[in-house]
């Protein structure tokens, strides 16, 4: 009896033992990793601190991440719209000029709504250009399908300088330079490929046995497409929209010249005109509007953020 | 009949329709007809570009007449004489590989390191999501401020760790560590993607095949290097073809962090394209600078995708 006591205890005391050491070591892989991922995410912490903080307390080394003294005159200005001179009369105490903004001004918000809507719109063009293609990449064994799968991707590959300047001369030729439309058009070129590859790997993971049936049972083709199989798609069609959002929001180059109206532009090129040589650099004005510019895209990451990894690979890795 | 043939030319012949049938194009069985909407876009859009570039790389601009004069092979010339050029190929060759090997690393640590489960591991993975979605403008101009040779955090840390140094900052000096400071962007902003598609292949990892190497005795190191890495080699691939297409094209960053300065030190392909196309009016150059960075990719991605059969 008593031996049976002993062994059971002296088993309870190593189970024991042995639950504490794997506590530690996952305590001490949590620090580790805790702290590689605290470096990564530091910048962008730094970044939206130093949009409260003072005039001075930005340049401050190092640079204080909690308890600071915090003001609103960057944010009052870049989301408020309260006048620039007014803001920086009260922040540092003289004003020249009109800042690094220049005549366009740190008033942020027109242009993050210029943002939502090329994004948008220029989501629901690709997803309506991308998705009967990819319906045919998965649905059709032709000649030379991974020919056109290549030519697909390789429309990635062009330098965007190089291809601004013909599509600004096309665009002229047509008379839609400068406008709302034509920046679509051309961040749907920078979706399209992305979006039909990604949307052919959801349309590869419905057995197509389902066309067959819909069309056994008296649909044609495209009503098969139409009506049953784009229903099952629908998650890969949310997962294209995300990525198509996202990169429309962050491109630079295609907006910054096809669009040369400044009122007309996205918040990622006017952002990049904030530092102009009209004024100094005015990091205060700058960490907010790029916090108000990181944010949107943050929010939405926060809802959607399964979708992304098989989306990042055009579906080549199913996260 | 005839209006049937009409519509057939000018489109390539459907090889895989239904037996007996005649094909016709506007059939929902003519994969063609599907793909027409996205190819007749891609075409105009890209290949009308591409197309325009190589009649530009053959001809020179003349301001003053605002005319294209017809060059032949002079800008083709110039380029592989030009030392600027050989100064921007090996600037970005530094860049991508560096880049790459950096971020592959580094990726490959911080994925096996959440796959274990840390405490807090779904907000980790999403915290380290967020550098990957800041658009590359706002980066830039938040690592313009790290990196400032006088009140830049990072540069202050860099300094102290000896890495660089007072006269010689990451951003400013002669340049010596400029480079450096364009790669602490790319590295911050790209790492995150390797770590995503990595953890997302150790996730698919079937838990039968670790456990049965480990009652087979194979310790941590054995598990990963013989088991999980070959096993993440399909991931790897895709996650490097994608890097690598977007590495040889870097050009954001250096708009935003230094103008390809100083002394040249940052000037990337793209960049110098740039330059010759939009400040220095050399639209001819400029195109063939452009060519030049699309069929570089082209080749570099084609074999690639040969070597590893990489397939959709």
């Amino acid at each position: 009896m008593a031996a049976v006591n002993t062994s059971n205890t002296d088993l309870r005391i190593a189970q024991r033992q042995h639950h504490r050491q794997q506590f530690i070591s996952r305590l001490l892989l949590t620090l580790v990793t805790g702290a590689i991922v605290f470096v990564f995410i530091f910048p962008i912490w730094f970044w939206f601190t130093a949009s409260f903080k003072t005039f001075t307390g930005i340049f401050q080394l190092p640079p204080q991440l909690l308890g600071f003294e915090t003001t609103d005159t960057w944010w009052s200005v870049v989301i408020g719209g309260r006048p620039y001179v007014e803001a920086v009369r009260e922040a540092v105490g003289a004003t020249a000029g009109t800042g690094g903004a220049g005549t366009v001004g740190y008033y942020t918000v027109p242009f993050l709504l210029n943002s939502v809507f090329y994004a948008v719109a220029s989501t629901l063009v690709t997803l309506l250009i991308a998705t009967p293609t990819a319906y045919a990449l998965s649905r059709f064994t032709m000649r030379g399908k991974q020919n056109v799968v290549f030519f697909i991707l390789s429309t990635r590959f062009m330098p965007a300088f190089a291809a601004v300047l013909p599509i600004t001369l096309i665009y002229r030729a047509l008379e839609i330079d400068d406008t709302r439309f034509g920046l679509v058009m051309a961040h749907v070129l920078i979706n399209l490929p992305i979006a039909t590859l990604l949307l052919k790997s959801f349309f590869d993971d419905v057995p197509s046995e389902l066309d067959d049936a819909a069309m056994v049972d008296g649909c044609t083709r495209f009503g098969a497409f139409w009506r049953i199989i784009v229903r099952y798609v629908a998650p890969g069609m949310a997962a294209a929209a995300v990525l198509c959002l996202i990169f429309s929001w962050n491109e630079f180059i295609f907006s910054l010249y096809l669009i040369r109206i400044p009122d007309l532009r996205p918040v990622s090129v006017t952002f990049a005109t904030f530092d102009s040589s009209s004024g100094g650099t005015e990091w205060g004005f700058l960490a907010a509007a790029g916090t108000a510019a990181m944010i949107p895209v943050f929010i939405f990451i926060l809802f959607v953020q399964r979708n992304l990894i098989r989306g990042l690979t055009l579906g080549a890795v199913r996260g | 009949m005839a209006h049937s043939d009409g519509v057939l030319v000018g489109t390539p012949a459907p090889t895989v329709a239904v037996a007996g049938h005649k094909r016709r194009f506007f059939s929902g069985e003519n994969p063609w007809l599907w793909l027409s909407p996205a190819l007749i876009f891609l075409l105009l859009y890209s290949l009308g570009p591409l197309l325009y570039n190589i009649y530009l790389s053959f001809h020179e601009f003349n301001a003053r007449r605002k005319e294209f004069l017809f060059v032949e092979f002079e800008n083709w010339t110039t380029l592989f004489s030009d030392s600027r050029f050989q100064n921007a190929i090996s600037i970005t060759l530094q860049y991508v590989v560096i880049a790459l090997i950096v971020q592959v690393l580094l990726g490959i640590l911080i994925a096996v390191l959440l796959d274990a489960r840390p405490f807090g591991v779904g907000l980790m993975q999403t915290l380290i999501i967020l550098p990957m979605v800041t658009a590359p403008t706002v980066a830039g101009m938040l690592f313009r401020l790290l990196n400032h040779s006088e009140f830049g955090y990072v540069n202050f840390l860099f300094e102290r760790a000896g890495i660089v140094t007072r006269a010689e900052p990451l951003l400013g000096g002669s340049g010596e560590n400029a480079l450096l400071g364009v790669l602490i962007v790319e590295v911050w902003q790209w790492t995150p993607f390797v770590v995503l598609i990595v953890l997302a292949g150790l996730k698919s990892i079937p838990t039968e095949v670790v456990e049965a190497s480990q009652v087979d005795g194979a310790n941590w190191w054995q598990r990963f290097w013989r088991i999980k890495l070959p096993l993440l080699s399909t991931v790897l691939t895709i996650a490097i073809l994608f890097r690598l297409v977007d590495l040889f094209r870097v050009f954001d960053y250096v708009v935003i962090l230094t103008s390809g300065g100083p002394a040249l030190r940052t000037e990337s392909l793209s960049y110098y394209g740039y330059v010759n196309t939009f400040q220095q009016v050399n639209f001819g150059y400029g195109a063939t600078l452009g060519v030049f960075v699309m069929v570089l990719v082209w080749v570099v991605a084609f074999s690639y995708i040969r070597i590893f059969r990489v397939k959709w």
